[in-house]
């Protein structure tokens, strides 16, 4: 195991610098912020869409605003601002290295055996 | 006749595109569920995420954890009926009971490296008062899973007209397959994403129902006329013997009745929320936690009361006929009806199906924590390696869904039992936060105090709660017997766990190191990172802005 770049190590601790790195980026890739970002982008074309497609069903029901064009607009700026929050922020190395090499401890609290106390 | 009934009742004409986000929302939920499964390598990664989480997605998760079907449709639910009162849950109750479980108790709970709320009852009591608080909250949890599960089976039903039943099981499954491969991870990532889409989908529903009933002066004059001015302010009729608000209340037991008891001892006692606490990385960031959701928790009155008050303006009338099947709590999925073409309105069903999920998810996710952890390992399968509780862990969640979809088909037996159930849950609250408030400030409190001050707790509450049944005269409202009843809990404990604590042998002070106030220190800063020194990030001003907020909101409707 310890060759492979596996990028879900399963011992923590004595780690190459190229597992690290993988799973850097695995965690990386995942980020919350992206998951919001690209789920908020899509939202809001589709409901951008769907005000640009059907103008008078838009604003039938609420008295005149465009809700959908509005709400899909802000959507879209919404979703932006997550990947750029998650471009200019990533979650810092040894955070993410700090949990893997901390896995024996947490087997030890676990098991109910409570490290440092 | 029937057509009719259905046109006036709360079911919603979803097109396709709307279709399309519901679907794509829960592949993605169900998607965070198998990314979270490749990091669950231990039982602490299944039930506490590892301790590996930033302050904001588990300050969002703390909110939103409390953010299911009965906080948004009963507060909607209570905008309608009793007005801007319904913000005293929000800046008498939620907020300043986060401030002080992020100030004050944090540090205990975190410091303390306890993994539930009923352990830290065993560190700092023993196993007695452990296995009560254990026991209690592990029953009601599931119970409470249940009766969410039906709640939003009834909802669903309305809105989308699928069968009790089938909305019981795929909601169900959902939940049961997400939290089952990534625990904890899972439900505190759904409970994040899930908040941005909520909010995405009231912010323009209360912006169209403004617009619609003529703005915010619109909104009021039609308020004044149709059910009097006194559902505008929040503070008038309040005074002690002449009580007039729609609550029932005087200040006096609103302030330490819903605020101090009620509130704190939800924030601060209850399990499924404080849980998001202790995933957090470090103690900066726990402590942040309950901060940082104070926040969005100031602002969503806005998104949610002032829609019950639009839709008590709208079609107040029809709330108040008993024969237009309609009630309080369709408020918000009437104002859907009626104001958002298909498209947002997509967004706005995705989030509502979404919140009353991760309601059920949060409730399952503090249960089977409780269960392996205080339960299992503890009184049944001790010293067992690590890989043996996450699987007890992966196996009692299956288990515990399955008992709340049988919950669920029971509470749909008896339809009435639930509001009760709710009202009797929240005094577990009540007497556990005037066990541990005692306990933490108090080192002679002892064992015995602990149990039978607790018991005490549970059983007065329940005998108010039982003379209101019999007797509905003495309290003017439910809402003001809860608040009495939780009063009369607290102080049940505070006088019993005093004198029970003079005649009784107290814990050894060596063993109280880091559990009660003032033995021992806590060492705040040792586990920080060097963004955690921000002065923005001061858990002491956080909190203190949080305060002020409270004070500014509530004076536009004094």
């Amino acid at each position: 195991m310890s060759e492979s770049t596996n990028p879900n190590p399963q011992q923590g601790g004595k780690l190459t610098e190229e597992e690290k790195a993988a799973y850097v980026r695995s965690t990386r890739r995942f980020d919350l912020r992206r998951i919001l970002g690209a789920l908020f982008l899509l939202y809001g074309i589709i409901v951008l869409i769907t005000g640009l497609v059907d103008p008078a069903a838009d604003t039938k029901p609420t008295g005149g605003i465009a809700i959908n064009l509005w709400t899909g607009i802000a959507m879209i700026i919404v979703g932006a601002l997550f990947w750029v929050w998650d471009l200019a922020a990533p979650v810092p190395e040894e955070d993410i290295i700090g949990v893997l090499e901390r896995e024996e401890e947490e087997r030890a609290e676990g098991e109910g055996h409570i490290p440092g106390i | 006749m029937f057509a009719a009934a259905a046109e006036s009742g709360i079911r919603l004409s979803l097109s396709w595109v709307d279709y399309v986000m519901i679907i794509v929302y829960f592949a993605v939920v169900i998607g965070i569920g198998f990314m979270a499964r490749l990091r669950v390598r231990t039982s602490m990664d299944f039930f506490l995420s590892g301790r590996s989480m930033p302050a904001w997605i588990t300050g969002l998760a703390f909110v939103s954890a409390n953010l299911g079907a009965t906080e948004i449709l009963g507060m909607a639910a209570n905008g309608a009926q009793i007005g801007m009162s319904t913000l005293h849950y929000y800046l008498i109750g939620a907020v300043p009971a986060m401030v002080f479980l992020g100030l004050v108790m944090m540090p205990f709970y975190y410091g303390s490296k306890v993994r539930s709320v009923p352990e830290f009852m065993l560190r700092r009591f023993g196993k007695a008062p452990h296995i009560v608080n254990a026991i209690a909250f592990a029953v009601s949890n599931v119970l409470i899973a249940g009766i969410n599960l039906y709640a939003m089976a009834i909802v669903i039903e309305a809105m989308l007209g699928w069968p009790e039943w089938l909305a019981i099981i795929v909601s169900a499954g959902f939940v049961l397959v997400y939290i089952t491969l990534g625990g904890l991870s899972s439900a505190i990532y759904n409970e994040v994403m899930q908040f941005f889409v909520i909010i995405a989908g009231l912010i323009p529903l209360t912006i169209v129902g403004l617009h619609r009933v003529g703005g915010w002066s619109g909104l009021t004059t039609a308020i004044s006329k149709t059910q009097g001015a006194q559902q505008l302010s929040t503070w008038a009729g309040t005074a002690i013997g002449h009580t007039t608000n729609p609550i029932g209340a005087n200040w006096l037991a609103i302030v330490l009745g819903l605020g101090f008891v009620l509130s704190f001892g939800y924030w601060t006692t209850n399990f499924t929320e404080v849980q998001r606490a202790f995933s957090a990385k470090n103690m900066s960031a726990a402590r942040r936690t309950p901060l940082i959701a104070a926040f969005p928790k100031l602002f969503i009155p806005f998104i949610v009361v002032i829609p019950g008050l639009i839709a008590a303006a709208a079609v107040g009338n029809q709330f108040a006929d008993k024969n237009s099947g309609l009630t309080y709590n369709d408020a918000i999925p009437k104002l859907i009806q009626m104001y958002l073409p298909n498209g947002v309105l997509g967004v706005a069903v995705t989030g509502l199906l979404a919140s009353f999920m991760a309601g059920m998810a949060a409730n399952v996710s503090s249960f089977n924590t409780v269960f392996t952890y205080d339960i299992w390992q503890r009184y049944i399968k001790r010293d067992k390696p690590d890989v043996h509780y996450l699987r007890v862990g992966r196996w009692v969640t299956i288990i515990g869904v399955l008992i709340g979809i049988a919950t669920a088909f029971l509470a749909a037996q008896a339809q009435n039992i639930m509001t009760y159930m709710q009202t009797l849950f929240s005094f577990f609250n009540a007497p556990l936060f005037a066990v541990f408030i005692l306990g933490l400030l108090w080192k002679r409190m002892t064992t015995q105090a602990a149990l039978w001050s607790y018991l005490a707790g549970i059983a007065a509450p329940t005998a108010v709660w039982i003379a209101y049944l019999v007797n509905p005269k003495l309290f003017a409202t439910g809402t003001a017997e809860t608040l009495y009843g939780a009063i009369i809990s607290f102080v049940t404990v505070i006088v019993l766990g005093v004198l029970i604590s003079f005649v009784s042998k107290p814990k050894p002070v060596s063993e109280l190191s880091g559990l009660v106030y003032g033995v021992g220190t806590i060492d705040l800063t040792k586990d920080n990172v060097a963004t955690d020194t921000a002065w923005y990030r001061s858990p002491a001003l956080l909190g203190t802005i949080a305060l002020v907020l409270c004070v500014v909101l509530y004076l536009p409707f004094v």
